[in-house]
């Protein structure tokens, strides 16, 4: 790291492997980056008779080619982008947030309740916010499960709120089997459908709801309280030195609730766009993946909002693609997740050292 | 030992030199250790003892220099030869793995091959322990062991090693309490009787007396003495060697004769050249209020510590600070800042500078006693301290107070300028201007405002952080080592401040290893040994001589 080497003399390797990155390799070892998981799932793909050249162009040109295939694109990177920011939000605290998963869950279950018990004759205009305002409480609610566990129980924040995923996908079990069952569901373990006027306004031709300018704004508001803010200054000095923060008097409790909860409330509007504007009812599955997927996003993006568009964006084309390939080749679109997870191991790798 | 080399010197170096970039660590060292003699080496912190242990024990490559064993040369980098070739090495910081029981851990070092062989290695383990006196249970895992039992367990681990020869102590009586200390002294004596070399890195000049059969001393890099046992020695010389041949300096810069006259002149608007500041913030009392502090309290009855100070602003009472490790540091300190006054701290480091540091920024909590700050009780945390005007200059600065990626302006903001709010965000503009405005950040040549702070230099750092600290005009100021690694300009400049910050009503506690420098700027002196705050002492009515001699044997000396 830079610190210590200005510390400490270097030593003549040391020395050698900081001189030996120059610009031109540089350059080249990013086209690397990009490109070689690319390459290794190419590899896969043939192995399972499936042209990867097809694939890719088909990938691209259905993110890009036609207003629906863009639309479904953003569809998909929407709850990534806001579980995304669940998770780079508290990382500039120094915290590890892997609960988007339980958050944007339970976010989905007090939205659906919110609609289904109270919401159903509610005109749009006041009931759209006050599910949006239910469904940010629940993700708060167990966002402050965590919370609570780190600043009163001392506890890791990662395992708590990892843990606490499994607690919220069988909590949301527990109602759609039981006290929320549709009772027209023929024994499916689903909500009711929620009213028609709660749902997201569509745009035109696709399935495109307006949730993915929410997210947006939601990420741009983020980055500007972070970098403008003395709030957002206080949250990068305690995520950047903690003996720092302390020693400035900062309250560091405070801050991790609070960024915690926050991270919580923007995973869970991630689960009330889901009912929202896709599903218009809770399933056991609602929204599932889309946690940890948010997660990897954040990593791919240093954590930093803006960034964070962009690599949602690209997982939301990775797993369109997953459908493609699914109807194309018969390979289940989960496989797709062997892309994402080459392309975070090669971005992870290829900035190692970069970041102090 | 059967394989002695000639006459008996098992390790010889001649000329062993090791630089770090423009630091000389070593500087031509030459040293003999002989089997079966206890090798004492004595020297202040950073006087390139750990430097010169390192390269024996292969931990370091010298620069130049060689190094013979048995007479013939050798090569001892990495340490893995230097095991090889006989030389084993208990480090102050153990080498242990906690979560493993003691004789896994022996198993790590000792066991080769694929099989532990258990049963066999805790026979040797227990024959070792026996013969030594250095009882351990193997069974139990080493978290639950205490440092006393960890240092037994680190030497078992040391001597188990094949063909060890000569062993190295870094600073072993460090972490014993005296009882343990004299069984400590006892165990090197049975290894001289049994052959091996022993090198006693240490500090502590009674150790020395009682126990080694020659001695170096290092100072600053070089050696500056060497005797033999039979020579005669005394602790008067060994003092002398170490801390250089310091002429006693009852006369500081700050005598009290010649501060009055500055003050008066301040506070008539004519300011002096050394202290070109505005009125102090924090520091700044009704006059009522401080006398409502002053009730007598035990240090004035020191010859040391004159009566008339204007007034207490931080008394600590009969504090008790633990270690990180939960282990008690200090005991029973009671310590007085008044306004306006510096108050030196001395000592070898690693007794309990920091702790008593951290405890009165609010840190650490404190085991005991009672904080008061301008009267009122404070225990809460850095907030409560930093709100009741105390400020703090960390020892390691650029593992305490920098965020990485942020510049110098961010972090004056963090602690030194006020921030103004513009609209939703910082004013960083105003912020900006503060910094540039201010006398401090100009008197200590603070690099460009924009800079970014992880990528200074050691010194730019330590400007930057006490700039800081000066900028706040606090009422306190915990100061821990400000000339640490400083060219003697910076160095100057800081004592400027420093001495400019105490005229202008600010209490400082300050933490150094510098003897000149304590003496140049404190008002009182204090030492740190063995768990108690010694003193106050009057720098004008004791000397280099005899505060070295509390650091190095406390009171009794």
């Amino acid at each position: 790291m830079k610190t210590e080497a200005d510390l400490l003399p270097l030593s003549p390797q040391a020395a050698r492997a900081v001189g030996r990155l120059r610009p031109a390799r540089k350059i080249g070892r990013q086209i690397f980056v990009f490109l070689a998981p690319f390459v290794l799932y190419g590899l896969f793909l043939l192995y399972n008779g499936v042209n990867p050249w097809e694939l890719y162009v088909s990938m691209v040109r259905s993110a890009f080619g036609d207003w629906f295939g863009f639309g479904e694109t953003l569809i998909k990177a929407t709850p990534i982008l806001l579980t995304g920011l669940a998770a780079a939000l508290p990382a500039r605290a120094g915290l590890i947030n892997v609960g988007g998963e339980g958050q944007l869950a339970i976010g989905a279950l007090l939205a659906t309740m919110a609609a289904v018990w109270l919401l159903d004759a509610v005109p749009a205009a006041a009931g759209i916010p006050l599910m949006l305002f239910a469904g940010a409480l629940g993700g708060a609610l167990w966002a402050g499960v965590t919370a609570l566990l780190k600043v009163a129980g001392r506890m890791n924040e990662t395992i708590a709120s990892l843990l606490l995923n499994y607690v919220a996908v069988f909590l949301v079990g527990y109602f759609v089997h039981g006290p929320l069952k549709d009772p027209h569901s023929f024994n499916w373990p689903f909500s009711p459908e929620i009213a028609r006027q709660l749902r997201l306004p569509v745009f035109d031709g696709t399935r495109l709801h307006i949730g993915f300018l929410l997210a947006i704004a939601f990420a741009v508001l983020v980055w500007l309280v972070l970098a403008k803010t003395g709030t957002g200054f206080r949250i990068r000095v305690l995520g950047g030195n903690r003996i720092a923060a302390e020693r400035a008097g900062i309250r560091v409790s405070l801050i991790y609730a609070g960024v915690l909860l926050a991270a919580g409330a923007l995973a869970g509007i991630a689960g009330m766009i889901e009912i929202a504007g896709i599903e218009g009812r809770l399933r056991p599955t609602t929204g599932a993946t889309y946690g940890y997927l948010g997660f990897l996003a954040a990593w791919m993006a240093w954590n930093h909002p803006l960034r964070l568009l962009l690599t949602s964006f690209l997982l939301g084309m990775i797993a369109v693609a997953g459908n493609e390939l699914e109807i194309g080749s018969g390979l289940p679109s989960s496989s797709v997740h062997m892309l994402m997870a080459l392309v975070l191991f090669f971005l992870m790798g290829g900035a190692r050292g970069r970041k102090a | 030992m059967e394989n002695q080399g000639s006459n008996g010197v098992l390790l010889r170096t001649v000329g062993l030199t090791k630089r770090f970039g423009s630091l000389v660590a070593n500087q031509g060292i030459d040293l003999a250790v002989k089997a079966g003699t206890i090798h004492a080496v004595l020297g202040e912190n950073g006087a390139g003892k750990s430097t010169l242990m390192k390269m024996l024990y292969g931990v370091y490559k010298p620069d130049e220099g060689e190094i013979y064993m048995d007479g013939r040369p050798v090569t001892l980098h990495p340490p893995s030869r230097a095991r090889e070739k006989g030389i084993g090495m208990v480090f102050q910081d153990f080498r242990l793995i906690p979560a493993m029981t003691a004789l896994d851990n022996v198993a790590l070092a000792a066991g080769s091959g694929w099989r532990f062989r258990r049963g066999s290695l805790r026979e040797r383990m227990l024959e070792i322990s026996a013969k030594y006196g250095l009882s351990v249970n193997p069974d139990v895992p080493v978290w639950q062991l205490d440092l006393g039992q960890r240092q037994r367990l680190e030497i078992v681990k040391t001597l188990m090693a094949p063909n060890v020869r000569l062993i190295i102590f870094d600073e072993p009586t460090s972490v014993l309490v005296p009882q343990e200390v004299r069984a400590f002294l006892d165990m090197l004596g049975l290894l001289r009787k049994d052959g091996f070399g022993i090198l006693l890195i240490t500090h502590k000049i009674d150790e020395v007396l009682a126990c080694a059969d020659e001695v170096s001393v290092l100072r600053a890099g070089r050696l500056t003495y060497r005797a033999e046992r039979d020579e005669g020695w005394t602790a008067e010389r060994l003092v002398s060697a170490m801390l250089g041949e310091r002429t006693p300096q009852p006369v500081t810069k700050r005598d009290r004769a010649g501060k009055r006259p500055t003050e008066e002149a301040r506070r008539s608007g004519h300011p002096s050249e050394e202290v070109p500041r505005p009125e102090p913030r924090f520091a700044d009392m009704p006059p009522e209020a401080l006398s409502r502090m002053e009730h007598p309290s035990e240090e004035t009855s020191h010859p040391g510590c004159p009566s008339e100070g204007p007034g207490e602003v931080l008394r600590l009472e009969n504090g008790a600070i633990a270690g990180d490790h939960g282990e008690l540091v200090l005991e029973s300190v009671n310590l007085t800042l008044r306004r306006g006054e510096i108050t030196g701290v001395a000592g070898i480091s690693g007794n309990g500078q920091r702790e008593l540091a951290e405890a009165l920024c609010g840190l650490r909590r404190l085991k005991r006693g009672t904080v008061t700050i301008g009267g009122k009780p404070v225990a809460g945390g850095p907030r409560e301290f930093l709100e009741a005007g105390v400020a703090c200059v960390p020892e390691d600065p650029l593992r305490e107070s920098v965020v990485p990626g942020f510049t110098i302006l961010e972090h004056m903001a963090l602690e030194g300028i006020p921030l103004r709010r513009r609209r939703m965000g910082i004013d960083w503009r105003h912020a900006r201007e503060a910094l540039e405005a201010s006398e401090e950040a100009r008197a200590l040549n603070l690099a460009e405002a924009g800079r970014r702070a992880d990528r200074l230099s050691g010194g730019n750092v330590q400007r930057m952080v006490l700039a800081r600290a000066l900028i706040r005009r606090p009422r306190v100021l915990i100061v821990s080592y400000p000339s640490r690694g400083l060219d003697i300009g910076t160095v100057h400049a800081i004592q400027r401040q420093l001495i400019g910050l105490a005229e202008s009503g600010t209490a400082i506690l300050l933490f150094s290893e510098d003897l000149d420098e304590l003496f140049k700027l404190s008002d009182r002196l204090m030492v740190l040994f063995g768990k108690r705050l010694l003193g106050p002492y009057d720098p004008a009515e004791t000397d280099a001589f005899r505060i070295g001699e509390r650091m190095l044997r406390g009171e009794t000396a």
